[in-house]
């Protein structure tokens, strides 16, 4: 599903050179829960970035669903990433001035479906995660946890090959922040394959396989279940 | 394209919900459509105005002013004289005596009847007081009749009131009084109430000295010298030979008799210039107005659009991560201007047609013509699609990586 192979990311400003990820190797297989966790400033977002196209490396091999994603130009990518990986942010980066009929709605539109055929999927994505009395609701009328939830189906909406999560339950209580973790099991128990970023060892337990890094590398590696 | 990617709809709603910044922008667009249009039309008039021929020609006739002062000034003999060296003059295509002159501002006007009487319908014209060189003069051709011949120029007296009993017409005034020049021809006109006149000659274009009068077409020849101590020659010359020929018409009447002054030496270029000064000035003004207003508009879009972007980077971030192209991003941006403009151009043109209204009720405007408003309107669209541009390709080159980044 997805495999990277000694990637290596560099930021460069005027005067440093930071080495965000080194000699990255990881590979995922279809269906896993991985969870990656590791210290602030490892390389776990740059890791997530690359993984889900949204920064380009410097050198090493990606290849995504049986496909080399290397050297793709950027529309390429945002198709790619628009088709195979559905997005869960910490912040839910919902937008706030759409409902969330429209906010599910977004990736569906870039994908080209008909009115029709975006209409069932928004609604069964927010049947899915128990918000398909809101759809008219502002992300703003909603609280912390729906906000996720209402991520979590506009990640799915589209059938994604796997989901990509940056630390989903940061700004959730731990009541909600489990109620998010149930979700993810759920949606991975039904065969999506999930990558979560998370510096929180619980939630990361919680996964299918642990990935620890560290400055930059894989530092560890452990299956948990 | 698939018309899915456009977004129209949530992005309407979008606006719906934050209408206070692009209210401001679209009734910016309406005030601005309605000056605009109203003040282009009101220029492009006054430049057709300005581009009226006068019937002149103009670049090579100019006019001199002679007064008698002295005692002993004959003003039949000076005229006699003077129009008598001016036509020998080289460089000299011909030269009257006239009482005003075209486009100038001052002159004579008369109303003309086709019955005699006080109380009948009357045409009013300007009145020109030449002889028989008259046409050549002022580079008139005739469209029917004849000139005036030498015999039928009478002398004019001061303060003499009656009239000779010929006249030729412009074919504007033949047309307004008899329906067309061979119709008017031989026809007896009226003037002061009860003075026949024959038109023996229709000429095609010679304008009145009032630039601004609905009449400025109707002129009539009156074939009469005038033996006034205060009088102005038209000289027209040979083509480029004005600027030489007026210091030596200027010197040749000075020096030819005493007991009289030679001034006012002007062209009818410079006549034209002050004449039409008015409208030049309220060209400059309207034309800076709607170059003002249209980049304050721009400006404002501008504005609107760059604090847009900056703000919703984070949403912009996360849309490119979700699928979103740059193309996409750009897009999204022109086509929100574009509905911002759009509701703008809809109360503009209500705008327009209401301000056109009362410019034509109170300031007798002539009414828009139906085209200026879908043009302004494509002005508009297009002035703020490329005010827009710069932003939305600043948004469109915000990285999809701004989604994970925490603002």
């Amino acid at each position: 599903m997805l495999s990277m192979q000694d990637l290596s990311k560099t930021f460069t400003t005027d005067s440093v050179q930071t080495h965000a990820l080194r000699d990255f190797t990881l590979h995922v297989n279809e269906g896993e829960f991985v969870a990656v966790t590791g210290p602030s400033g490892s390389g776990k977002t740059t890791f997530l970035n690359i993984a889900g196209l949204l920064e380009s490396f410097n050198s090493g091999q990606y290849i995504l669903d049986g496909h080399d994603v290397s050297h793709l130009t950027d529309s390429q990518r945002s198709k790619v990433r628009n088709e195979k990986i559905g997005f869960i942010f910490q912040n839910f980066n919902l937008i706030p001035d759409l409902n969330l009929y429209d906010n599910v709605d977004v990736p569906l539109r870039y994908r080209g479906f008909n009115g029709a055929e975006r209409k069932r999927r928004i609604e069964e994505g927010l049947a899915q995660v128990g918000l398909s009395g809101r759809m008219k609701h502002l992300p703003s009328q909603l609280s912390g946890g729906q906000q996720q939830r209402v991520a979590i189906a506009r990640a799915l909406a589209g059938d994604p090959r796997f989901i990509l999560a940056d630390e989903p339950t940061g700004n959730l209580d731990s009541e909600m922040a489990q109620s998010v973790m149930q979700l993810l099991q759920a949606i991975n128990q039904q065969g999506t394959t999930i990558v979560m970023v998370t510096h929180d060892p619980a939630l990361a337990a919680q996964a299918g396989r642990n990935i620890f890094v560290q400055d930059g590398r894989v530092h560890e590696e452990a299956s948990l279940c | 394209m698939n018309l899915s990617r456009l977004e129209i709809g949530p992005l309407w709603r979008a606006l719906l919900r934050n209408k206070v910044g692009a209210s401001l922008i679209a009734i910016q667009v309406a005030v601005t459509m309605a000056i605009v249009i109203n003040s282009l039309a009101i220029v492009i008039q006054r430049d057709a105005m300005m581009q009226r021929d006068s019937g002149l020609d103009e670049d090579n006739t100019f006019y001199i002013t002679s007064t008698g002062y002295a005692n002993d000034f004959n003003a039949q003999v000076s005229v006699t004289d003077d129009l008598s060296r001016l036509r020998e003059m080289p460089g000299i295509v011909n030269a009257i005596q006239i009482n005003a002159i075209p486009i100038s501002g001052g002159g004579w006007s008369m109303s003309l009847a086709k019955t005699p009487g006080d109380d009948v319908e009357t045409t009013n014209t300007a009145v020109y007081m030449v002889d028989e060189n008259a046409l050549e003069t002022l580079d008139l051709s005739l469209v029917a009749g004849r000139e005036f011949t030498p015999q039928e120029i009478r002398w004019r007296q001061p303060s003499q009131p009656n009239w000779p009993s010929l006249t030729i017409i412009t074919e504007a005034l033949a047309k307004s009084m008899f329906d067309s020049a061979n119709n008017a021809l031989g026809q007896t006109v009226y003037i002061g109430d009860e003075e026949p006149m024959t038109i023996i000659g229709v000429v095609d274009q010679l304008q009145a000295p009032w630039v601004g009068w609905s009449n400025l077409e109707h002129s009539m020849l009156s074939p009469e010298n005038m033996a006034f101590t205060s009088t102005r020659y038209l000289v027209r010359t040979q083509a480029g030979q004005r600027d030489r020929m007026m210091l030596e018409v200027e010197e040749m009447l000075s020096s030819s008799q005493s007991g009289r002054i030679i001034r006012d030496t002007t062209t009818l270029t410079e006549t034209r210039d002050r004449s039409y000064q008015q409208h030049e000035a309220m060209i400059t003004l309207l034309l800076t107005v709607i170059s003002a207003l249209l980049l304050i508009t721009i400006a404002g879009i501008v504005g609107l659009a760059s604090f847009s972007v900056q703000k919703r980077q984070q949403h912009i971030g996360t849309k490119r991560a979700l699928g979103a192209t740059q193309i996409d991003i750009l897009r999204f941006f022109l086509l929100e201007n574009m509905l911002i403009s759009g509701v703008g151009i809809i109360l503009g043109t209500l705008c327009t047609v209401g301000l056109n209204i009362a410019l034509v009720q109170w300031f007798h405007v002539t009414p828009l013509a139906w085209y200026y408003i879908p043009a302004g309107a494509l002005v508009l669209i297009i002035a703020g699609q490329v005010a827009v541009l710069a932003p939305a390709k600043n948004a469109a080159s915000i990285s999809p990586a701004m989604a994970t980044r925490a603002i």
